[in-house]
Formats: C-alpha cells, sequence, structure tokens
C-alpha cells in the first residue's frame, strides 16, 4: 500500500515537472544563455522589466549545448526567443530554418565590419555581435627572455627554454586541433573555402591542400620531429602552461582568466609573422540571435537594438568574459593590452566559415593532422586524403 | 517425512485493503491521466495520448476486474516497456526511413508557416520614420513621415493623407514639432512603444496600395508576403517572382531545380539503407569496424570473465588473510563512475607525459605510443575496459561459487583431480548455469559499449587511406555516431538510426542464436 502511495506521488511529480519547460509566450521574452553571460543578462532583464513591465526571463544553458537543444525544442515549441552563440552555428541553424535575419538599423556602423560580416549568412545578417576572439601567443616570461618578434625567433627561444629532463617543453598547441593550427598553414597562403564572385564562399573552391598549406604543415611536422614541439592535447598543454611548464602556448583569449589565476607571469601576444608573412587565424564572434519561432520578434528585435546594444552592456559582457568587444564604442573604452592583442589578432584573422558542412571538414582535417603528428603519413598525402573526403561530403549534400 | 510448517508454505500474497482503497488508488490514477491527456491532446501529440489511453483503460481493468487478476503484476512492467522500450524502437525504425537531419528538421506544415510569415521589402522601398501618440484609453495613432516630406496619420489600420497645419496636429509647446493629436493623444517617446511591440507585431497597416508595417522602434516599412501556399495544388507560389515551388524529397523546388530553404522532413524509404550499401565513403570500413566490434565484445568478455572468476577463486580460499579489505578494494574500478575513469586513463595512456609511459621508461623499457598506434590504441582500450568490467565478473562469480556444493570438491581431492582439474570438470560447467546468461548480456552491453571507446581514443586513431571517419578503435556504435554527427553536414539522424536498426537486427540474432545454443532458457531437467 505504502509503495502504492510512493509510485503514485512519484507519477505525479513526474506529470507535475513537466510543465515546467520554458517556452516562448506572447509578450515576454525569453533568453537562452550560458552561465557566464547569464550574469548580465539577468540585470538587464530586470531594468527592462521594472522599465516596461514586460517579464523578461533567462534560461542558463551550458554553451555547448545551446544549439543542439535549439534544433529539438524550436521546432517543437519550446524555444527561446533570444539566444546566445558562436558565429559557425549560422550553418546549420539557417539551414534547419530556426533563425530570424536581425535588422540593426543605424546602429550596423558602430560594430567592428568582420564582425558583421562572420554574421551574415546567404546575404542576411543573423546575428547581433558582441565579442571577437582569435587565436594568439601566451609565454611564460620566466622561461622567455622577451617577446619574440618572428615566429622563427619564438621556435630559437622555445628550443633554447626547453628542457625534457626537467619536464619542461618549449612550443605547443593542442594536437590535433585544426583551428590552432590554422594560422601556421595561413601564413604560407592557405585558406578553407575559396570566394565566389559575389563574395560568398564557394565549398567547392577548397584550400586546404593547396601548396601554403602542405608547406605550412611541413613546418608543424617538421617542430614536432626537432622536438620543439610535444603531442599534446589540450588539457595537458594547458596544464603545462599554468604550472610554469611551458614557455609557448598558442591558444586564444579564454585561456586568459586561467592564466592570470595561476599566478604564471605571462605575456600574450598575436601569432608572430612565419617567414615574414602574417599568420592569420580564425577569427569567431560571440552574438545574439532571433528565434524564428519566436512568438515576440519585434519585441526581441528592440530589445536587442536598445538594451543589448548599448556601451554599458557590452562592457559588463566583457568584465565576465574578457574578449574584444564588437560594438566600437565599448571597444573604445577597453584598456587592457591583452586585449589590444586580440583585437590585432582577430583584426588580422579571417572568420570562420560557418556553412554547414563545416564539420565534415574539421574531422576529416583532425585526423590528417593526427596522422601527420604520428609519422603515419606525409603533410602531402594526409591532406590530399582529408580534401577528397571533404569534397565528397560537400557534393553528396549538395546533391541531398 | 517432516510435515511443513503452516507459516512456511507459499500462498498468493492478498493485497492487503478492501475495494475502497483500490477504487482510491484507480481513481487518482485516472485524474492524473485525464489531466496529462487534456495537455497531450492540446499539443497535439496524437500518438502519446492513444498510448496514455491504452494503458489506463489496461490498468483500470486489471485493478478492478477480478478476472484479470494476473494481469496486475504484469501491466505496470508492460506498460512501461512499451512507451520506455517499444515505442523508442518503433520511432527509430520510422526515422530510419526518413531524412530528418540538418536541413530537414521541421515538418512541412512548420515550412509552410515559415516560408509564408516571411516578408520582403520591395526593392527600392524605403523606411518611414514615424511618431506614436496614445489618448487616456490607450489606443495608438501614428504620424508617418514619406519620402517626399508628405505626412500621413493612422486610423485604425488605415492611413490617411494630412495637409500640413491640419487642425488635428497639435503643437502645446510651441517648439515647431507636433507633439499630440486633437482629441487627448499625447506624443509617445519611441522607447514607449516597446509595450505595445508584441500587438503592432501583427498589425498590417494601409495606404492606398501600399502595405505598412512596424518594422521598429522609429520606422515603418513596406512589406509584404513573399510566399503563398496553394493547399489544393500542393504548389508555393513567390509572389515576387511568379516562380512555382513544388514539394520534392524535403525540399520546396522549382522547375529549374532551385530549392527554397529550410527543407523539411519527409519519407525517404530505403534511401538511407542503400547508403549504407552502396556509398563507399560510408561502406568501405564497415566490415572492418564490424570485426573489431566483434572483436573488443569478445576479448572484453573473455578478459574481465578470466580476471573476475581468478581474483573470485583466490578470494574464496578460507586460507587467506584480509579478504575482506581485499574485495573492498577490488570492488573500487566499479564504484567510480565509468565516464571519469575513461578521461583519466585517457590522460595516464598519453605518450607524452603519461604516467604509464613514465613508470614504464623509469623501469628502462621504451614508451608506447598509445593513443597513436593502431595496435596499441586497441590494447589500451582493451585494458581500460578490463580494469572497469574485473569487479562485476568478481562479483558475479563470487555469488554463483557459492552455490556449488562442498562435497563435490572433497569428492574430486579423494579421487585425485589436480586443481586445474577441479577448475575445468567442475567449477566451470557449474558455473556456466548460472553465469552465461550474464556473459551474453555483458557481451551485448560491450558490443554497444560507446562511452569507453568514445571518451578514451573517440575511436582514433584514424585509418589512413580509409576515406572516411573511421578510426582503429572505432565499434560500430562510435562509428555511427562520427558518421552521422560529425562526418557530415551537420547531424543526420536518419543515416544514424538505419545504422542502429542494422546492428540492432546484428545483436538479435546474435542473441538468439547464443540463447539457443546454450539452452538458457530451458528449465532445469527439461532435456536430460
Amino acid at each position: 500500500m505504502k509503495r502504492l502511495a510512493v509510485a503514485l506521488v512519484l507519477v505525479a511529480l513526474a506529470f507535475a515537472c513537466t510543465g515546467q519547460v520554458l517556452a516562448s509566450e506572447p509578450g515576454t521574452l525569453l533568453i537562452w544563455a550560458d552561465e557566464v553571460r547569464s550574469e548580465v543578462l539577468l540585470d538587464v532583464a530586470r531594468t527592462f522589466e521594472s522599465e516596461y513591465g514586460i517579464p523578461v526571463r533567462v534560461q542558463e544553458i551550458a554553451f555547448g549545448d545551446i544549439r543542439d537543444t535549439l534544433n529539438v525544442a524550436a521546432p517543437a515549441g519550446e524555444g527561446p526567443d533570444i539566444l546566445v552563440g558562436a558565429h559557425d552555428w549560422l550553418g546549420q541553424l539557417v539551414t534547419n530554418g530556426l533563425l530570424e535575419p536581425i535588422d540593426l538599423g543605424d546602429k550596423a556602423k558602430d560594430f567592428v565590419p568582420t564582425a558583421l560580416e562572420a554574421w551574415t549568412y546567404d546575404g542576411a545578417l543573423y546575428g547581433l555581435p558582441y565579442a571577437t576572439e582569435a587565436l594568439g601567443l601566451f609565454y611564460n616570461k620566466a622561461l622567455v627572455p622577451h617577446a619574440p618578434a618572428t615566429f622563427e625567433e619564438a621556435l630559437e627561444l622555445a628550443k633554447a627554454a626547453a628542457d625534457r629532463s626537467k619536464g619542461i617543453y618549449g612550443y605547443a598547441l593542442p594536437i590535433p586541433d585544426p583551428y590552432h593550427t590554422f594560422p601556421l598553414m595561413t601564413a604560407f597562403g592557405a585558406y578553407v573555402f575559396g570566394r565566389t564572385a559575389s563574395g560568398g564562399l564557394d565549398p567547392l573552391d577548397i584550400g586546404l591542400n593547396n601548396e601554403g598549406a602542405i608547406a605550412g604543415l611541413e613546418l608543424f611536422d617538421q617542430m614536432i620531429e626537432d622536438g620543439i614541439m610535444p603531442v599534446l592535447d589540450y588539457a595537458t598543454m594547458q596544464g603545462l602552461f599554468t604550472s610554469g611548464r611551458l614557455a609557448f602556448m598558442q591558444t586564444g583569449p579564454w585561456e586568459l582568466s586561467n592564466v592570470r589565476q595561476s599566478g604564471v607571469d605571462y605575456g600574450f601576444i598575436p601569432v608572430p609573422p612565419i617567414q615574414g608573412k602574417p599568420a592569420r587565424p580564425f577569427v569567431g564572434v560571440q552574438g545574439f540571435m532571433i528565434s524564428s519561432f519566436s512568438e515576440n520578434k519585434l519585441l526581441a528585435q528592440a530589445f536587442l537594438n536598445e538594451y543589448v546594444a548599448t556601451t554599458e552592456t557590452m562592457l559588463r559582457l566583457f568584465e565576465l568574459d574578457p574578449r574584444p568587444p564588437a560594438y566600437l564604442p565599448a571597444l573604445e573604452q577597453v584598456d587592457d593590452p591583452d586585449m589590444a592583442a586580440v583585437a590585432q589578432a582577430s583584426a588580422q584573422g579571417t572568420p570562420m566559415p560557418a556553412i554547414p558542412q563545416m564539420s565534415a571538414v574539421w574531422t576529416a582535417w583532425s585526423d590528417a593532422l593526427t596522422l601527420i603528428a604520428n609519422q603515419k603519413l606525409e603533410p602531402k598525402e594526409a591532406m590530399d586524403e582529408a580534401v577528397a573526403q571533404i569534397r565528397a561530403i560537400i557534393e553528396e549534400s549538395m546533391k541531398r | 517425512m517432516p510435515t511443513a510448517h503452516p507459516s512456511r508454505v507459499a500462498r498468493p500474497i492478498r493485497l492487503g485493503g478492501a475495494r475502497p482503497i483500490r477504487l482510491a488508488a484507480v481513481a487518482l490514477l485516472d485524474a492524473l491521466a485525464l489531466w496529462a491527456g487534456i495537455w497531450l491532446g492540446s499539443t497535439g501529440a496524437w500518438l502519446l495520448l492513444a498510448i496514455l489511453v491504452l494503458g489506463c483503460a489496461g490498468i483500470n481493468i486489471a485493478f478492478l476486474s477480478d478476472r484479470a487478476y494476473p494481469l496486475r503484476y504484469l501491466l505496470p512492467g508492460l506498460f512501461f516497456m512499451a512507451m520506455m522500450v517499444v515505442y523508442p524502437i518503433i520511432y527509430t525504425v520510422y526515422v530510419a526511413f526518413t531524412d530528418y537531419g540538418t536541413g530537414h528538421v521541421l515538418t512541412k506544415a512548420q515550412v509552410i508557416r515559415q516560408l509564408e510569415s516571411r516578408l520582403y521589402e520591395p526593392p527600392g522601398a524605403r523606411r518611414y520614420p514615424f511618431v506614436a501618440f496614445q489618448n487616456a484609453d490607450g489606443d495608438l495613432r501614428f504620424l508617418v513621415t514619406l519620402e517626399d516630406g508628405r505626412q500621413i496619420l493612422s486610423e485604425g489600420d488605415q492611413f490617411h493623407a494630412l495637409e500640413p497645419g491640419d487642425p488635428v496636429l497639435l503643437d502645446t509647446d510651441g517648439d515647431g514639432t507636433v507633439d499630440g493629436l486633437a482629441g487627448g493623444y499625447q506624443a509617445l517617446p519611441s522607447l514607449g512603444i516597446m509595450r505595445h511591440l508584441g500587438a503592432l507585431q501583427a498589425r498590417v497597416f494601409h495606404y492606398g496600395e501600399m502595405e505598412l508595417r512596424v518594422t521598429s522602434l522609429t520606422h515603418f516599412a513596406r512589406l509584404s508576403h513573399r510566399y503563398r501556399y496553394d493547399e489544393a495544388r500542393d504548389e508555393l507560389v513567390d509572389l515576387q517572382t511568379g516562380t512555382v515551388y513544388r514539394p520534392v524529397q524535403g525540399f520546396f523546388t522549382s522547375d529549374t531545380g532551385e530549392r527554397l530553404s529550410p527543407g523539411f522532413r519527409s519519407v525517404v524509404g530505403w534511401r538511407n539503407f542503400q547508403t549504407l550499401v552502396t556509398n563507399p565513403r560510408v561502406s568501405r570500413p564497415f566490415l572492418r569496424v564490424f570485426v573489431w566490434t566483434f572483436v573488443w565484445a569478445f576479448m572484453s568478455v573473455a578478459s574481465t570473465f578470466v580476471l573476475g572468476l581468478g581474483l573470485a577463486l583466490l578470494l574464496n580460499d578460507p586460507r587467506l588473510r584480509f579478504r575482506r579489505t581485499y574485495r573492498s578494494l577490488l570492488i573500487l574500478p566499479y564504484a567510480f563512475p565509468a565516464f571519469i575513469s575513461a578521461l583519466v586513463w585517457r590522460g595516464l595512456f598519453n605518450t607524452e607525459v603519461g604516467l604509464i609511459n613514465q613508470i614504464l621508461q623509469a623501469v628502462g623499457l621504451s614508451g608506447v605510443p598509445w593513443l597513436a598506434d593502431p595496435f596499441w590504441a586497441k590494447v589500451a582500450v582493451l585494458l581500460v575496459n578490463l580494469w572497469l568490467g574485473f569487479p562485476y565478473m568478481m562479483l558475479v562469480t563470487t555469488g554463483a561459487l557459492q552455490s556449488i556444493p562442498e562435497e563435490l570438491y572433497e569428492a574430486a581431492y579423494c579421487d585425485g583431480a589436480t586443481a586445474w582439474q577441479q577448475l575445468r570438470h567442475i567449477t566451470l560447467p557449474m558455473l556456466m548455469i548460472s553465469v552465461a546468461p550474464l556473459l551474453i548480456s555483458s557481451f551485448a552491453f560491450n558490443f554497444n559499449n560507446f562511452n569507453v571507446i568514445y571518451l578514451v581514443t573517440e575511436g582514433r586513431p584514424p585509418i589512413p587511406g580509409a576515406g572516411t571517419p573511421a578510426g582503429a578503435t572505432d565499434i560500430l556504435i562510435s562509428y555511427t555516431y562520427r558518421l552521422a554527427f560529425e562526418g557530415g553536414s551537420g547531424t543526420d539522424y536518419g543515416l544514424a538510426s538505419a545504422v542502429a536498426v542494422v546492428i540492432f537486427v546484428l545483436i538479435g540474432t546474435i542473441s538468439y542464436l547464443n540463447f539457443r545454443m546454450t539452452g538458457v532458457f530451458e528449465k532445469v531437467g527439461e532435456n536430460v
């Protein structure tokens, strides 16, 4: 009898819980953000609500889960009005018909042009950019006497600082990680997708196995063979740097807070030019999007234009998540030299392509890097194979 | 012959309490079901509603009718099995025949609704600034300035042209700007419209032939619908260009082959299964991955069983001291979450800085390229699975060992049998009766053991020259995952479901044959 009662209570609770999923409702706003950004958005929401009486709710969802959750929730009517994410989600989300074009009106001129370009897909703007990031080079001032001016100098300093017997390593980037390896390749002229005459991306013009790419990867291979660069994954590399056993770490500004907390005396510069040519990293832009299943598109648009695209909100977002703002009035007020380095790196970078076929690109490229790093294949063979795979997938998907 | 004590005779359990309590419980359940059913009906989830109604009817019959007495014990289990096992299987099989995935996530009705609600500005159209006015009742009127400076004023949803100096415009503070209208209307600052945006979103205003809509806090725009759906002929017409689009394979396609985005999910028949067989990118590594999956599952079961049994036999020996301590320590791998253990092992196997290589190098051997070399990566995942799985086998065999009568061993000892002969001829056969089903289920579990493979190696290292994202340690399920979610253009649930169906058929057949051959489901003494 008791068991039956318990079972009934549990069933009742289960049913009650199903009503808790937050969904977009007319007359209110629902924002999906991860825990870092939701703090700022809650404040903005409170101000907005107190002025207009329109309830604004912020739901915390892990950053990596927002896109996938939107894919499933929005068509079922359980999606938000506004969500925060990265610009390379555009491909999938727009092809799935989940995003609404955004109209910045006069405020468009207040944003960094590359950021707006990153958020434009198929000719329409789908996001309000707020932060740009590109990777650079961290160096440990205790192991490296001065900032290197060129990449060759960096390798020299790395070789001098490394001492494997004591567990100190020279230069590291996560392997295999196409995002981190790209600057080495672009310096020699590699690119992912070429441009069409109208300025869009041409998915059939793949520059990952052109001469520049191969030259860059041969440098990569050489660094591993010479012992300057150990084959490490991201977590190990980060652990080594924050414990002071790595001279150079090539990664992005998201590591700044960890590195600052670790107490290592660090410097952060854009990746130095390789053989005199600039190393262009990928630029990632974070921004706010409006769901096409929202019941309050006009309201969401007005909220974004009036309350998010303000210097105050942009600076608060910057405080919690240090990346150079994409909003020019806020960017001018940022005084941090590390941020200046990131902004410089972003300025010479290219936005990550956002088309949905990118997941195939990352996978094939990553596999090729693994084979090169493990000395199983030469760079040319590995990349030729990867590009053949990518091309096959893209052609297949264009027919689907 | 000893008579059985009355209290030890097995009697059927009578659920205490009279009919009223049973009635009350069923009534409560019916109330909950009614509430859930209304909610399901309002959201249009007809299939779930049907299942709920059937389940509820079944429960009512089972608990209220005396003839359906045995059903009371079976029905809850059957209901949940239907909901949690049978329904997902049927749904997966259904999805395998569709193209559900990136680009085909919405239903056709949703796509039509979205395309029909798309508004476009005719080329050369401009945005017109407006000022809003509100009276005490909350009614809104808008004063819009057109490109040539003309002003128009709204009345309801219609705009009328105004002459400059029209008496309806008021300038109460004399600063040259209009800040009021006759009839008690006050000008609203642009932010003040925020509250009304929800209602304004749906309103269409007309001025002559122009359709005007509010597009921001400060501007109207000439926006019109772009597409119109003709349900009778199942066609979508582009009102701007006149092109006609028909639904073809999940996209609205024009006669020239132009496709409208987004697409919708549609049934594509056997296409996903055909891809499995005919597309070399998918099918080439299939056999290789299948063979490795088999080897992996078999070796996992064999290694964990051998080690588990060995330890159980050791710990069963009464001459060993501190048995309890050993047993507690040996259970620990089973107690840690497998997820975390797998990630820790991944760090330990790191070629450069991993602990295992450091120990090997300290002893004088060279480091092993654990996760980089295909062979050693396979050894690494097998070792991790061995570490994770042997406590389970140890526990299970310890229990089974207790059930073997001691007299058999004494008799064997008297006959001069060695320990190995005792093991082979007494222990193993007696164990197999109770442990065989567990071995088969462990095999099936490891056949689909996505976690260990994905967390330790992600299926890598990649196979050079495979032309596909298959890795050396990929098992069928991790290969499917990478194919469907990492290898193509976004996610491809249709293909993933098709592979899942194939795996299901394979494992089901193997398990069935296994069960038949080992006679596991026969009752004891049936085939003697």
